[in-house]
């Protein structure tokens, strides 16, 4: 059974909401304004004696029985709705394998800064907005941890339905699943823009976005493998750099592996 | 009447005057100045939104007119107008002649308008707020903030919110104290009109919510003035903030939503000729809506954390109070069915409101679901959804205003501009809020968005300026009111019903012809003077005794007294007292660098590693003390005033009818307290279970210590019961013996927290070396503060008993101020075992 993206289940919900929504809105809205019209004052002489008087203790009107009726539906109408979406919400929160990360998930440790994103993939290597963004491959469910290295932002790939605070000293798990790509797609896409930040985090905040790719599978791991082979190497270059200039690299390694 | 008591047209009469109907015509026009203020800010990023990454601010620049566009509207103009409608409206509903406190209402105004003013200084101190209007952690603390000097406009505003926080409190003691106790005799509480009802539930909402955003705004401001690291850390700070944050901030936008809703109820009932439907259902679903609200915070952290279980209890919680609201909506349509309906301005704002409450609650239920909430989490979706609602509210409230604009300024409006007005509004209304839906994708607060929504926020920027307009026109149809309109009649309505339209328009000072009464089930002006006479010639036993019986529980031997007792309506200390506060926090909020000077020279190294860098300021230390000077001034003087503001000599008091209006309004205070302290403690509790608890010991190292200042809180509690029975036995000596006694007892307290700090500080333990010392440092703090408070009041108390032989003769103050002290030592006994020996 191929996976049920995060996009596919809010975009069913999301109609059904939309069409409840409308037409309910559109019956109450029509409903109130018929009445308002209908009842509007008639200079005529009114037959109801029983009109409100200046000073008088207030008391109810009479109708009451509506009243509970038309609430009555409502109410079944909320929670039916919301019921229903709980299902998907277990489904959602569990993940597409039945239970957290399958075998074939790829996770990515994403980190919210003032004001980029990085994102570390499992075998160490580690881009960020300020390069190609982030990168996955195609027809996969990918989990994301979020986490912050300074104030709350919140990451976010609209096209993917997906969402997750990223909170300093939180780590906030959750996962989307690329669609497969289609002919004509080549071996990616690229998605400009496509992560940005929901939470207020400062004056670039409004400029806090990434791109995303969406690779083909064969692509993907490829450019894994060229990335951590470029990774070893400007590491073993650091090595020879900071046997030249002593300890001050290290501090700064330091606290990059503290967050 | 006073005599001294100077007429409306004379500016020295706004500035002392106690009186509720001025006062609330201060609240309206100061709330529709911060309205102006705010949407001028609105239009400020509506014309930055017109197209992607257009810039006419800088980014910066941007996020302030963001944070301070919802500060003020939600903060300075929606709960101060409906502040003001209730001032005006709430003692004429139920038939009083003013508020139980006057002097502390003209108080509360003082301090709106000053916090307000502080707010305002705050953009030329390099930059106001600039973290939303959540304040989410740890954004808000200085660490975040490029440099130092920009913190100083960031603390006015932290600071003139808590002021303000403050003058919410006082005004909720006042009110609860005023409606619980000043009910016109037959007025039980099911009997309260409906505006009055939903002002009752908004300020109990107030007391408690309010109390819990003040804590935070304490914490918050001691992180950025004496860099202590609450909200700093990422060991939990802002999960800590986000909690107390929203247990204020949901029950806040019933706070806001409810007058307008309970205008709503007013205006149809007028202007279909129809009594509300279901209304005691109504009231019932209120008073739900009330208690629940503290239920559901947590709905606006779904995206964090927090754990399954927990959001599908909030979940349950939230879908559960959006029902009483559909009852309430249906409630509202079905009043009109065969009524008289009369497309009157109000009604034409109140029906508008309701079918834009209508669209706000149906794309609410979106959110409910909390898999769609996961995607609209910070996006148009919801700044979309929550104007509809709040400004629905808004909209119900400018049908409050031209219902009551006759009453208020005895002029009639013309109705043809009203409508004008009316159309204008609603169009605009839709034209700026409707394309938000659209282009829900949009993160909030962002202004590079997706080229795909550029026509959607440009209809909404032409929308604003069209809804801005809109105000204007009505500011055109009152001004011309005022100017040239008719005299309104008593009544311009037909089908009115409440009280305030059975008077003159405007009120007289006094309000009522006689005491208003509904013993009859009708409003009639009873005068007692005639009636006693006619009961003491021998006349029939009428219903009057009667009721006296019941109701006038041990006052009808003062009723002569106090029909002659006089009222005051003026004093100028309340101006003063808010003058002196602004002061005060103008030279705090620029204390920062200071304070990171003094770091500096304490802890070098601690300063160094954490970028500290300020320099003394002669500046901001001198008006600190110049505030402080003043408010001890003025403190004094509001203490010896005499001012005289008679108790209801018949009144109806359910559920208070042992209760003095002192008592109560002290007991209320003390109940908001209880939440401050709550919410102080809560956040240690937090903290520490994060951390892990055994992670730390107790900061203090001296339990003997802390066990000597239990033993003399308590001790200082016998004292001050022995004082209160000094007191009522007349006794001058033995009361100044036992409360002279409490003063020491404090003082000692104090001494010994004075060594026990020093001694911290010796040993290089400070309020910003880490978490565990600030929450130490600050939560036995603020008790101390507390305490200093008492030691203050008691010092006043001998000073008066010395020299005026004071509470002798009505020993009152002394249980009042016996109250506050046990409270404040049974928050140590708390504090105890929480600091020195878990
Ligand atoms: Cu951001
Ligand atoms: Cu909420």
């Amino acid at each position: 059974m191929p996976l049920q993206t995060r996009a596919e289940v809010f975009e069913q919900i999301f109609i059904i909401f939309l069409g409840l929504g409308t037409l309910v809105g559109i019956i109450v809205v029509s409903y109130t304004l018929y009445n308002a019209y209908k009842y509007r004052d008639s200079e005529g002489p009114t037959d109801d004696e029983d009109v409100p008087t200046l000073g008088e203790l207030p008391t109810g009107g009479k109708g009451g029985k509506k009243l509970f009726v038309s609430f009555g539906l409502s109410a079944i109408i909320v929670l039916g709705l919301v019921l229903w979406t709980y299902t998907w919400l277990i489904y959602v929160e569990t993940g597409p394998e039945g239970d957290n990360p399958g075998e074939d998930a790829l996770e990515v440790d994403v980190e919210g800064q003032a004001f980029s994103w990085t994102f570390a993939y499992e075998n160490g290597v580690e881009t960020s907005s300020a390069d190609q963004g982030m990168v996955v491959p195609e027809d996969t469910a990918i989990w994301v941890n979020v986490t912050s290295t300074d104030v709350w932002h919140a990451f976010g790939i609209p096209e993917q339905r997906v969402k997750a605070d990223a909170i300093p000293g939180e780590s906030d798990v959750t996962w989307f699943a690329t669609d497969p790509l289609e002919e004509g797609d080549g071996d990616q896409v690229v998605y400009e823009d496509g992560i940005e930040c929901f939470e207020l985090c400062g004056a670039g905040h409004s400029n806090m976005k990434s791109d995303i790719t969406v690779m083909e599978e064969e692509a993907f791991e490829e450019w894994l493998a060229e990335e951590e082979a470029a990774m070893e190497e400007e590491e073993e270059e650091d090595e020879a750099e900071d046997d030249a200039n002593g300890d001050e690299d290290d501090d700064a390694n330091d606290e990059g592996g503290d967050a | 009447m006073a005599d001294d008591f100077p007429p409306m047209t004379s500016i020295k009469r706004w500035l002392v005057t106690t009186n509720h109907k001025d006062v609330g015509i201060l609240y309206l026009v100061t709330a529709m100045f911060f309205l102006l203020f705010g949407g001028i800010l609105a239009l400020l990023f509506r014309v930055q939104l017109w197209s992607s990454g257009y810039s006419i601010l800088s980014d910066s620049g941007f996020n302030q007119s963001v944070s301070m566009h919802g500060l003020l509207m939600v903060f300075w103009f929606l709960s101060p107008i409906a502040s003001g409608f209730a001032n005006y409206l709430v003692p004429l509903q139920i038939g009083a002649k003013d508020l139980a406190f006057p002097r502390l209402n003209a108080l509360s105004y003082w301090l709106y308008l000053f916090s307000g003013i502080l707010i305002g200084i705050s953009f030329f101190q390099g930059g106001t707020f600039a973290g939303g209007w959540t304040m989410y952690a740890p954004l808000n603390v200085p660490m975040y903030t490029p440099a130092i000097e920009a913190t100083t406009g960031g603390n006015a505003t932290i600071l003139a919110l808590t002021m303000f926080v403050v003058s919410i409190t006082l005004g909720t003691v006042n009110f609860l104290t005023t409606i619980h106790r000043s009910r016109a005799e037959g007025m039980g509480l099911w009997n309260m009109p409906l505006f009055t009802w939903s002002w009752l539930l908004t300020v109990w909402m107030m007391l408690f919510a309010f109390a819990a955003l003040l804590a935070a705004l304490l914490l918050l401001a001691t992180d950025r003035i004496l860099l202590t690291q609450y909200f700093a850390t990422d060991q939990g700070s802002s999960l800590l903030w986000a909690h107390i944050f929203w247990f204020f901030g949901h029950p806040e936008v019933y706070i806001v939503f409810f007058p307008a809703l309970g205008i709503m109820f007013e205006t149809f009932q007028t202007f279909t000729g129809r009594r509300l439907v279901g209304r005691k259902w109504v009231i019932i679903a209120m008073v739900l809506v009330a208690v629940q609200s503290f239920l559901v915070w947590m709905h606006h952290m779904f995206l964090t954390t927090i754990n399954l279980e927990i959001k599908t209890l909030f979940m349950a919680t939230t879908i559960g109070i959006s029902l009483p609201f559909d009852l309430m909506v249906f409630a509202l349509i079905y009043t009109m069915v065969k009524g008289r309906v009369r497309f009157t301005t109000p009604f034409l704002f109140s029906l508008g409101a309701l079918v834009l409450f209508i669209l706000g609650g149906i794309t609410g239920v979106f959110l409910g679901a909390v898999v769609l909430d996961y995607e609209f989490r910070g996006t148009y979706w919801v700044v979309a959804h929550f104007h509809y609602v709040m400004v629905s509210g808004v909209t119900a409230l400018v049908a409050g205003l031209y219902y009551w604009w006759p009453k208020i300024s005895g002029k009639m409006y013309n109705e043809t501009l009203g409508k004008i007005h009316f159309a204008v509004y609603f169009v605009g209304f839709n034209l700026l809020y409707f394309p938000m839906f659209l282009a829900w994708d949009t993160p909030r607060r962002v202004f590079h968005y997706q080229e795909g929504m550029e026509i959607w926020h440009q209809m909404a920027t032409v929308g604003a300026f069209v809804f801005g307009f809109s105000f204007l026109i009505m500011f055109y149809t009152f001004g011309k009111s005022l100017v040239s309109g008719p005299d309104a009649p008593d009544n311009p309505w037909e089908f009115a019903r409440t009280a305030e339209w059975a008077i003159p328009s405007p009120p007289p000072l006094e309000n009522w012809p006689g005491r208003p009464s509904y013993r009859s089930g009708h409003l009639e002006f009873v005068d007692d003077a005639a009636e006693a006479a006619a009961a003491t010639d021998g006349g029939t036993a009428t219903g009057t005794d009667l009721a006296r019986a019941d109701h006038g529980h041990g006052h009808e031997l003062d009723t002569h007294e106090h029909e002659e007792e006089h009222a005051d309506h003026a004093s100028i200390w309340p101006l003063g007292i808010g003058l002196g506060v602004f002061v005060l926090f103008v030279g705090l909020g620029g204390m920062t660098s200071s304070v990171a000077a003094l770091i500096e020279s304490l802890d070098p190294a601690y300063a160094e590693a954490a970028g500290l860098d300020g320099e003394f300021s002669y500046l901001y230390s001198g008006i600190t003390l110049l505030g402080l000077a003043i408010l001890t001034y003025v403190l004094f003087q509001f203490g010896l005033e005499e001012f005289n503001a008679p108790e209801m000599a018949i009144a109806e008091r359910w559920p208070f009818e042992n209760v003095g209006n002192t008592k109560l309004g002290v007991w209320i205070f003390l109940a908001s307290d209880v939440v401050v302290f709550g919410a102080a403690i809560g956040a240690y509790v937090f903290m520490r279970i994060y951390a892990g608890w055994h992670t730390w010991g107790p900061v203090p190292d001296h339990t003997w210590a802390g066990l000597l200042n239990t033993y003399i809180l308590l001790t200082s509690s016998f004292t001050v019961i022995l004082a209160l029975v000094m007191a009522e036995r007349g006794n001058k000596k033995g009361l100044l013996a036992t409360l002279g006694a409490t003063l020491v007892l404090g003082l000692t307290f104090m001494g010994v927290k004075t060594w026990e700090w020093s001694d911290k500080f010796a040993q290089e333990d400070f309020w910003f070396s880490g978490i565990e010392y600030s929450l130490y440092y600050v939560t036995t703090g603020l008790h101390g503060l507390h305490v200093l408070l008492g030691l203050f009041l008691a010092s006043f108390m001998i000073f008066r008993i010395v020299t005026i032989d004071a509470y002798l003769e009505d020993s009152r103050p002394v249980e009042f101020f016996g109250l506050y002290w046990h409270f404040v030592d049974i928050v140590w006994v708390i504090l105890f075992p929480l600091f020195y020996l878990m």
